[in-house]
């Protein structure tokens, strides 16, 4: 492309500093609103830091410790110490486990027993919690933390594909559940789901392939769905998807990377949802996992994995990369010049 | 931030709600930590949610602090008391629309209600999709009233999902780039064309067709109605049928260009009906039109946004038909 001014700039070192001073901000109302999720901030904060190769930026022990604290009686974790537990922050507390390379200090049965009593053995759905509400955001959980432990088979997995099936509709998305509209983060759920499970032959990956290419709006931005606003996090869920699908060339990853460049905060640093808007660590890490993907070389990132959203090293060492063995062979990338 | 720094006396009411939210915080902790069950209980986890929609453990505690109350026993007072609530819930789904804590408790109270109104709720979710026809937690609602309404139903749900059927036909007529709509008659249509004999199943798919096609030709370029349209050839009776459906729709698409040949999708639907018409019947398209195709993914692949995807398309069809790239034949773009 041939734009007049300077290229953008990934600001690296911005970045770095505004996911540090996350913590540091006691004196703001926000900090306060958002304790609920403080572990999955601190997985998106991890996430985006590796692959900026700065993995070492939030004091490693501060975090396993605290994650640790935040695990549950009934094995589950909150999003903050002495909060309910919830498949979210017991999938995220996981992922900074492995991150932080301390997998093993976790009691895995007591993980692992807890997530597979969320499942409903006779539709195969999975609760988010004791609550009971079912997502196919939380059959992927399921089936990702129990991944990490070796233990699917503590679920039934069929049953899960045969939720997620049930969850796929006449576009060739996927909902939040059977007669739920498809979304492109469900879609993500979906896939990623099926793809530990060794089940992507159910996808129908032409149909969903040219529903995904279509979230791509002039801006260069992706939307969730038909007729929404562009926005940073959706560079995660429809371009990993493509990625699992083998067709990651059927968007504009130029202007994709353009676009999460341009929204980006100069002054304090992080990324928005879209240019303008006020930069979180959530969509600073979709942004960043966005880049990655989308082949982003203006600074060296390191390679993410599209089914777990972490640095592929990181994943490498948990042992987590068979997925790609279920990959259906036609499905690898055959870019057309 | 940048509109300057905050005067000190922005600066102190700023401290204030911080110290006044950590303190009411710290309340409804203290609470929970001891299991209260009480109106005290409710109260006070009420104000906080008022303030924070998204704090699940005080939701979850909100219910057991319910299920605690001696009165809870009493079918009558529990009525009253999730009829309150539910109040209560009107008013903060109003403030934020997009919670799934909110609307998850919204599903308990209607659960544990002893005489749940469900047509209420139902009237609620249409009120809900006429501020925001896209909502998605509107429709999820909406399918979750329905599941019940169909579950109660003499008739095994017939008048239920003929009623929700027209509420999709209403949608659509108001605005035909609506995905939620066109996406649940998709999941209703199914049961609706069941219910009927051979001729009206006939007669309905026949109505499908043309209502997609008055859609196309309202938005050529919107993708809600195209990605119906293709869906439609799935649930023909046989490939015969298919052919048929392929046919008048390539005709339609060539009707469209005519009007207007800048038209992008149709473009790209047009070689998708040829392709799919080439594998039901080979040799239904003759050489001149496969020809055309290529043209058409050619022009298509000049789209910067799109040019992966057509790209791929046109080699995998030149391999197919045995055509080379024929990148010597120039395309008018």
């Amino acid at each position: 492309m041939s734009e007049a001014a300077d290229p953008p700039q990934l600001l690296v070192e911005k970045h770095v500093a505004f996911i540090q001073g996350l913590d540091k901000k006691q004196d703001e109302l926000e900090y306060w609103m958002t304790e609920h999720l403080r572990v999955s901030g601190i997985y998106w904060g991890l996430v985006a830091l590796g692959l900026l190769g700065r993995g070492d930026a939030l004091d490693r022990d501060e975090v396993v410790a605290y994650v640790l604290g935040c695990q549950n009686a009934d094995g589950g974790f909150g999003g903050h110490t002495g909060h309910d537990s919830h498949l979210l922050y017991t999938m995220s507390a996981v992922q900074i486990l492995a991150m932080c390379d301390a997998l093993d200090r976790v009691d895995a049965e007591r993980v692992v027993g807890y997530v597979a009593g969320l499942q409903d053995r006779a539709t195969g759905a999975v609760s988010g919690d004791e609550w009971g509400e079912e997502d196919t955001r939380f059959a992927f959980i399921a089936v990702a933390v129990l991944s990490f432990f070796g233990a699917e088979q503590r679920l039934d997995v069929a049953g899960v594909v045969r939720f997620v099936e049930r969850s796929m509709n006449y576009d060739g998305g996927f909902g939040s559940g059977p007669g739920g509209e498809s979304h492109a983060a469900q879609v993500y759920t979906c896939l990623a789901c099926l793809a530990i499970a060794g089940r992507l032959d159910v996808v129908r990956r032409d149909r969903l392939s040219a529903w995904l290419a279509e979230r791509q709006l002039p801006s260069g931005g992706l939307n969730g769905r038909p007729q929404k606003l562009e926005d940073v996090c959706y560079s995660w869920w429809a371009l990993t998807s493509l990625h699992i699908l083998g067709r990651p060339h059927w968007i504009n990853r130029e202007r994709l990377a353009a676009f999460i460049l341009s929204a980006q905060d100069p002054a304090a640093g992080g990324i928005a949802d879209r240019p303008g808007n006020v930069a979180d660590v959530y969509h600073t890490c979709f942004g960043i996992a966005g880049l990655a993907l989308a082949g982003f070389d203006g600074v060296p990132l390191a390679e993410i994995d599209p089914v777990y959203c972490m640095p592929r090293a990181v994943v490498e060492r948990a042992g987590l990369r068979q997925w790609t063995q279920h990959v259906p062979a036609a499905w690898h990338a055959e870019e057309t010049e | 931030m940048a509109a300057g720094e905050p005067t000190a006396e922005e600066r102190e009411q700023a401290r204030r709600r911080v110290e006044q939210y950590r303190a009411l915080s710290a309340r409804v902790d203290a609470l929970r930590r001891r299991g209260e069950a009480s109106h005290a209980a409710l109260d006070a986890t009420r104000e906080l949610l008022e303030q924070n929609t998204e704090l699940h453990t005080v939701w979850g505690y909100r219910r057991r602090a319910f299920a605690g109350l001696a009165e809870w026993q009493d079918p009558e007072r529990r009525q009253q008391l999730l009829e309150a609530e539910l109040e209560f819930m009107q008013r903060m789904i109003r403030r934020n629309v997009k919670s799934y804590w909110m609307w998850g408790h919204r599903v308990w109270v209607l659960e544990a209600l002893p005489r749940p109104r469900w047509a209420h709720e139902l009237a609620l979710a249409a009120k809900l999709l006429a501020v925001d026809a896209r909502n998605y937690h509107g429709w999820n609602y909406r399918r979750f009233v329905v599941a019940r309404l169909r579950a109660a139903a003499p008739d095994g749900g017939r008048a239920v999902d003929e009623s929700e059927f027209a509420f999709t036909t209403e949608q659509i007529t108001r605005d035909c780039a609506n995905h939620a709509a066109w996406h649940n008659r998709s999941r209703l249509l199914p049961a609706i064309l069941a219910a009927r004999d051979p001729p009206a199943r006939a007669a309905a798919l026949a109505a499908e067709d043309a209502l997609v096609l008055n859609a196309i030709y309202t938005d050529p370029d919107d993708q809600n109605a195209w990605l119906y349209c293709e869906w439609l050839l799935d649930i023909q009776p046989d490939d015969q049928a298919r052919c048929r459906l392929l046919r008048a729709r390539v005709a339609a698409i060539r009707e469209l260009l005519d009007l207007d040949e800048a038209c992008r999708r149709p473009l790209a639907e047009l070689a998708a009906a040829l392709v799919e018409l080439d594998r039901l019947d080979p040799g239904a398209v003759a050489a001149a039109e496969r020809a055309e195709c290529m043209r058409v993914l050619e022009r298509l692949a000049a789209d910067p946004l799109q040019a992966g995807r057509f790209r791929d398309q046109r080699a995998a069809l030149g391999r197919q038909w045995g055509v080379a790239a024929q990148t010597q034949e120039k395309v008018a773009v």
